[in-house]
């Protein structure tokens, strides 16, 4: 502490408080008034955000595609309950998150770094950074597909992009960051009535609840949407993020429950417009649309144009950009979090550029290298979209198990650690996850070096 | 990169009066965090908590497993792109 800092100390053993410090206790005032007053809707507005966040992020332009694939190559059947079920997985993963954040302040990787070494915490760090550079390629994909339908090219959507992630970090307040991010993030809504839209038959609808009928055709490519799948709904950058936005929101103990409350609605929220976008999809299922790779070129948006009309395509279209744009929001965010955390610098929306140089200069250095990639002319866009997501589906467990830890650590979690019951169902979805990922990875790679047919 | 803890009051004090902080006195400021809330605090390392035998095992083992099967996806990845 310099000497001009400790003489502003305020007397009686006060610490000195940070720019950071006197934001988030602004925050904190309302939530303490709320409180007080018993003002309930008031107090869950204040304290929702990075459950829904982390969610609804998590719905991105990678996972939409991968929900419209399954629906073009295999309709409604198994993924229409698959996918709540992967929700209710992540909902699990984002509680614990979302819990070890307001009881400790600290993000993921901090943590992981001090109390388990900095091995551990740098290949975190590693896999982080690996599947969110290749995750926000797939963003700025999304936002190109989106914005090919009306004609605008990928210079627009770098662009678009870009003046996004300048526009939301420039604030200096985490509250303002996470309500217009929470703003644009409803707009995923635009994939349910998209699925509005192409009329589907609701007998059908209702008649895959049994999970039936149970997708056909090439054993491998069944696999890779069942990773690609489980990558669209729980990933490492989620529990990066939630677990710091928690910590940056200034979240305590005393919010578990809304913070609960949060992470459910967002699930909800991110099942039922992924089932949306799975819908959407599953209008071009009788419409010669079996090859998925055959969307690549025309994208989801022009096929659905032609299947089911102009009105589903344009919200379709517009859904691909906000949900391309909300990930690189947020993914951005969970990739600067992690820098500042690593290497010890300030981390916090509530801070000025200034003063958090590292959680700046990460947050727009990311998605800046990220949107460079796509101006790269003949890029495979769609196999790097559903990529992204097994890719993050095969690194995930690392991160899960950690996080189990983390929880677990009674000496860091005291009375908010783990029961039982939670680790039984987090060690299921590690087991779970990994086998999903290990299957693809092993296949594909034994089918491509010729050792099976 | 190091990998060092945060240093406690590395903001320079010329910005430590923001717009919020003009609203609330540093005494009520205070009021509204956990003590372990505030920057001063978070910002030193929580104490180490050393890996045993087993946990070690687990960790490599695992880290090892979701190493190769990446490089697997991503020759696949690759290979398809031709």
């Amino acid at each position: 502490m310099s000497a001009s800092e400790q003489a502003a100390a305020p007397l009686l053993g006060v610490p000195p408080l940070t720019r950071e410090d006197a934001a988030r206790s602004l925050d904190r005032s309302r939530v303490h008034r709320a409180r007080r007053h018993d003002r309930r809707w008031h107090l869950l507005w204040l304290l929702v955000g990075p459950g829904i966040l982390a969610m609804l992020g998590e719905n991105d332009g990678p996972s939409m595609i991968a929900y419209a694939s399954d629906g073009a190559q295999y309709g409604l059947g198994f993924f229409v309950p698959f996918i709540p079920i992967l929700f209710a997985m992540a909902f699990v993963c984002q509680e614990m998150s979302m819990r070890i954040g307001a009881v400790t302040h600290r993000g993921y990787g901090e943590l992981v770094l001090q109390r388990y070494g900095r091995l551990w915490g740098w290949f975190g760090a590693i896999d982080l950074t690996l599947t969110n550079v290749i995750t926000l390629v797939a963003e700025f994909v999304a936002i190109r597909v989106g914005l090919a339908y009306f004609g605008l090219g990928a210079g627009v959507a770098v662009l678009l992009g870009l003046a996004l992630v300048i526009f939301t970090v420039s604030g200096g307040r985490y509250w303002r960051w996470e309500r217009i991010v929470l703003g644009l993030a409803i707009f995923n809504g635009l994939f349910l009535a998209a699925a509005i839209l192409v009329k589907p038959d609701l007998g059908a609808l209702g008649g895959s609840l049994d999970f039936s009928p149970f997708p056909g055709g090439s054993f491998n490519t069944l696999l890779l949407l069942i990773a690609s799948t489980i990558g669209a709904t729980v990933t490492p950058w989620m529990i990066f993020f939630q677990q710091s936005a928690s910590a940056d929101k200034g979240m305590t103990p005393s919010d578990l429950k809304h913070g609960r409350y949060d992470t459910a609605a967002g699930a909800v929220l991110a099942a039922i417009f992924g089932i949306g976008a799975l819908i959407a999809g599953a209008a071009l299922l009788s419409h010669g649309g079996a090859g998925i790779e055959g969307f690549a070129g025309a994208g989801f948006p022009a096929a659905l144009q032609r299947v089911a009309g102009g009105a589903p395509a344009t919200l379709f279209a517009l859904g691909l950009v906000e949900a391309g744009a909300v990930a690189i929001l947020t993914i951005s965010a969970s990739i600067a979090y992690a820098a500042g955390e690593c290497v010890g610098a300030s981390h916090s929306f509530n801070n000025s550029p200034r003063n958090a140089a590292v959680f700046y200069a990460a947050n727009i250095g990311v998605a800046l290298l990220a949107a460079l990639v796509i101006l790269i002319p003949g890029a495979p866009l769609l196999s790097i979209a559903l990529n992204a997501n097994v890719l993050a589906t095969v690194l995930l467990p690392v991160s899960l198990v950690l996080m189990l830890m983390l929880a677990n650590d009674r000496g860091l979690m005291g009375a908010y650690a783990n029961k039982r019951s939670t680790n039984v169902i987090g060690v299921a979805i590690v087991a779970f996850v990994g086998i999903c990922g290990a299957a693809y990875g092993i296949d594909s790679f034994l089918q491509t070096i010729g050792a099976v047919g | 990169m190091s990998c060092a803890p945060a240093k406690v009051g590395r903001e320079d004090p010329g910005e430590r009066s923001p717009e919020p902080a003009a609203e609330l006195h540093d005494q009520e400021l205070i009021m509204h965090l956990e003590p372990d809330q505030l920057v001063a605090a978070t910002t030193e390392p929580v104490a180490p908590a050393p890996l045993g035998a087993r946990a070690k095992a687990l960790l490599w083992g695992l880290r090892i497993f979701v190493v190769l099967v990446s490089l697997m996806v991503i020759y696949t990845f690759v290979d398809r792109l031709h």
